[in-house]
């Protein structure tokens, strides 16, 4: 049984159809990445999948129970973290803050606990440390970033989704970004990840899912996608 | 520079038309206050119209101010009494005639509210509405106790009315076809406002003041306008409110009553004068309504004002954008947008000529300091004419901040910044687009409610932009643009609907319609994939090698920094670390280790 399963989604953005049906499926400790061109309705599976879109027909299972009805905060403690794009972070809260209250779907943790794990993504992630007690907002967009890959790792979920985590770092910190995936892979949470940079994308992940207009066009391992032609039309350049 | 369309070119761009509905609304509109000369209508319903017509030029003043500009008011019955007292004060005080007691109304209601706009220089939000409120207070407090002047809470009675064309309009139902047809032409103005350059402007600053202000915007300047605007609004409708009901009192403009008005415009629709007069009319029809129930249901009577609250709270939670929002939407849904005719529009013209040698772009020992973080500490730079100059570095190591400090959003702690030879170190942003510097942001910040083309607009509208004048023109130079960047045909599309990549073209375009000298892109190639980075690429060189446009950049994209760029700075910790051609610097030891952290051959593209 496939941890996340996607049954012929369909999804409306406003008034404009985003996704037409979509399916795919995330096995337990794998790494899926979601290719396709701007509007083709990635963050939209994503938004889809956390809780944020009600879809209009299709289903969604996690775990063994379907969550297309729920509420976000209910997927949330099933354990699907979602790190959305464009940096939300709290720019009125501390960057520690801003880590621990990432922990707000797992219930009470010890002070001792709490620390502890803060101090992990610190670790992880020491370009934010400097900045442990300054407010979100004094963080450039790249730091900000950063934040909020910690501050959804911090929910310890089953399932993480990521939404283009490399938008505006630095390469050094996408390289470093990038190590980081494998290693909370290496530790066993299993990914779904959307990215424009289809090389590294497909440099972490075991299987990827072009998506195209708001439907999935093909899947593969990494190394079919690179050597498919369709694929190189949405992604690498180049049409055909 | 000199990049002016001849004047065929510009009579080429097709007018706005019309729309033919129209010549439906204006017959039934002006029907309306022509029913009392045919049939009997009762002094109360003359009365319940009069206030219905006098509310609703006040309420178009809060279209103005709050559904266009943005900017929170409650305040709107303290301006609608400068008016009423004004014409109160002055027909039964002073003996002066009512039109000259009017115009002295209006005038202190305009001034009055020139005023409070004025705080928005420093105020915005819930201190606006703060500020707001306690200036309604003042207002009420003066009205009630300083009684020598007003007359106190005992109100002025007496109140005189004008005369026409040597005719007094004693009769009611004149009086209100006076007050109507004032209506009417106060409608058509607030319906007209958003077309004109003033218009666009105040819907720019209620989108996303801050890019409003860096396209060339002068923010303050119209948020004092539209607040003006608003209490001049005001003051009409007190103004004719006080001679259709002869007698005034301080209670008629207290605080309840701006409340009242904010009710009313928000009910309607905030965004349209026709929604402002449908919520007036709404709100002062419905409790009488109410009031008039059959006896079967005349409990009614004793809880109307529990329903009529709740029918308010139901339509506002229901219906966000108020009635005429929702007819709208439902207008849009069943009519697609006409295909946009592109058979006019010219090619885009920058009108650059590189003559000199003189660096474009200037810094000296620039600084700026936030407390005890020195995020840029001493930058000197120089960016040559006609060439793509790069900004890297770490995250947080200053290039946003450089930049907002190169077009004024931050003040520079120290140093100086000249562009063509100009000091605008002290320039504010707005000031410095009309100075030919133009840019985009690493968030895009474009006003999404608006038309790709309507944006584009409000970066060719700013001062000493060398278009011409008028409407046609401004169009002609946003087609251009918008067809220089591939979105023609997208011009009457709402940019919020419109994908990330296609929403950075608009941006660039937006720019590009002011004429700049310079460009400043923060990290255009974020969000984008491969082929439109390829499609980036191609236009900067088209920009550079085409037209000639300095551009000066920051991105991450190091294989689209290599493409484009003549030469690269490198920052870290707010200080240069490495300048010169992009294959020096890229191998450069210390570059690598601060920021690629693998040779460029590896980069990403």
């Amino acid at each position: 049984m496939p941890l996340l399963e996607l049954k012929n989604v369909a999804s409306y953005y406003g008034s404009v159809q985003a996704l037409k049906s979509v399916s795919l499926r995330v096995e337990q400790g794998e790494v899926v990445t979601l290719l396709g061109a701007n509007g083709a309705g990635k963050s939209t599976t994503l938004r889809t999948i956390s809780g944020l879109l009600r879809p209009t027909s299709g289903e969604v299972w996690f775990d063994g129970q379907p969550i297309h009805a729920m509420a976000p905060e209910k997927i949330v403690r099933l354990g699907i973290s979602h790190v959305p794009e464009g940096r939300r972070i709290f720019p009125g809260l501390t960057v520690r803050e801003n880590i621990m209250l990432g922990t707000s779907n797992r219930g009470r943790l010890t002070k001792k606990q709490m620390e502890d794990e803060v101090a992990q993504m610190f670790e992880t992630f020491p370009v934010i440390r400097p900045f442990e007690n300054a407010l979100g907002w004094t963080l450039s967009g790249g730091q900000q970033q950063m934040l909020a890959v910690a501050r959804g790792l911090m929910a310890k979920p089953k399932l993480l989704l990521l939404d283009e985590p490399s938008l505006g770092l630095a390469p050094v910190i996408v390289q470093q970004l990038f190590a980081t995936i494998r290693e909370i892979h290496a530790r066993g949470t299993t990914i779904l990840l959307v990215e424009q940079n289809a090389n590294m994308a497909l440099s972490v992940a075991n299987r990827g899912y072009v998506l195209e207009t708001g439907e999935m066009k093909v899947e593969g391992s990494p190394k079919e996608l690179l050597g498919n032609e369709e694929v190189r039309a949405a992604y690498l350049g180049g049409h055909g | 520079m000199s990049a002016q369309y001849a004047s065929a070119d510009i009579a080429k761009v097709p007018r706005t038309r019309l729309s033919p509905w129209l010549f439906l609304v204006i017959p039934v509109a002006i029907a309306i206050p022509l029913i009392p000369f045919f049939a009997e209508v009762s002094h109360f319903v003359l009365s319940m119209f009069m206030q219905t017509t006098t509310y609703a030029i006040a309420v178009l003043g809060m279209v103005v101010v709050l559904g266009y500009t943005g900017q929170i008011n409650l305040a709107q019955a303290a301006f609608f009494g400068f008016g009423a007292y004004g014409v109160a004060l002055g027909t039964v005080t002073y003996g002066l005639s009512f039109w000259v007691s009017f115009a002295i109304g209006i005038a202190t209601a305009a001034v009055a509210g020139g005023i409070l706009g004025l705080t928005t220089l420093r105020l915005g939000g819930h201190y606006l509405a703060m500020i707001t409120i306690s200036f309604q207070q003042i207002f009420d407090l003066v009205a009630v106790n300083w009684i020598g002047f007003t007359h106190g809470p005992d109100g002025i009675p007496g109140i005189g009315r004008p005369s026409l064309f040597g005719k007094p309009l004693d009769d009611d139902r004149h009086y209100l076809l006076l007050c109507a047809l004032i209506l009417y032409a106060m409608i058509a103005l607030v319906w007209w406002l958003p077309q004109t350059r003033l218009g666009r402007a105040m819907r720019g600053i209620r989108e996303n003041e801050l890019a409003a202000e860096v396209v060339g915007v002068h923010t303050l300047r119209v948020k004092i306008t539209a607040f003006t605007l608003c209490a001049a609004l005001g003051g009409v409708g007190g103004g004719l409110y006080a001679g259709g009901f002869a007698y005034i009192s301080p209670d008629n403009f207290n605080f309840t009553r701006a409340i009242e008005f904010l009710s009313m415009v928000l009910l309607g629709g905030v965004q349209s004068p026709f929604g402002g007069a449908i919520g007036t009319t709404l709100l002062i029809l419905l409790p009488e309504w109410l009031k008039e129930m059959p006896p079967a249901l005349q409990f009614i009577k004793d809880v109307y004002l529990a329903i009529y609250g709740l029918a308010v709270i139901l339509i506002m939670v229901f219906m966000p954008e108020g009635i005429w929002g929702v007819l709208r939407n439902t207008w849009m849904k069943f009519r697609s947008a006409p295909p946009v005719d592109t058979s006019w529009v010219q090619p885009l013209q920058l009108g650059i000529t590189v003559t000199e040698t003189t660096p474009l772009l200037k810094l000296e020992n620039v600084q700026k300091h936030f407390g005890g973080l020195r995020a840029v500490d001493g930058i000197d730079l120089e960016v040559h004419r006609g060439t793509v100059h790069a900004l890297i570095g770490p995250n947080g190591s200053g290039k946003t901040t450089t930049l907002n400090v190169l077009n004024g959003i931050y003040k520079p702690t120290g140093g100086r910044i000249f562009i063509d030879g100009v000091d605008v170190s002290q320039k504010s942003p707005h000031e410095r687009a009309a100075h030919g510097l133009g840019r985009t942001f690493q968030n895009i910040r474009l006003f999404p409610n608006m038309t790709a083309l309507e944006n584009v607009i409000v970066g060719a509208q700013r001062d000493n932009n060398p278009i011409g004048k008028g409407h046609r023109a401004l169009k002609a130079r946003a087609m251009s643009a918008l067809q220089f960047v591939g979105m023609a045909e997208k011009a009457n599309t709402i940019v919020r609907s419109l994908p990330y990549g296609h929403q950075r073209l608009v941006e660039i375009s937006r720019a590009l319609a002011g004429h700049p000298k310079l460009l400043l892109l923060d990290e255009p190639a974020a969000g984008l994939n491969q082929t439109e980075k390829m499609e980036l690429v191609e236009l900067l060189k088209r920009l550079r090698s085409g037209h000639g446009l300095t551009i000066f950049l920051i991105d991450h994209d190091m294989g689209l920094v290599e493409k484009v760029s003549d030469r690269i700075t490198v920052l870290n910790f707010g200080k240069k670390i490495a300048e010169g051609a992009p294959q020096e610097v890229l191998r450069h030891p210390e570059v690598i280790a601060a920021y690629l952290g693998e040779p460029p051959a590896n980069a990403a593209t």
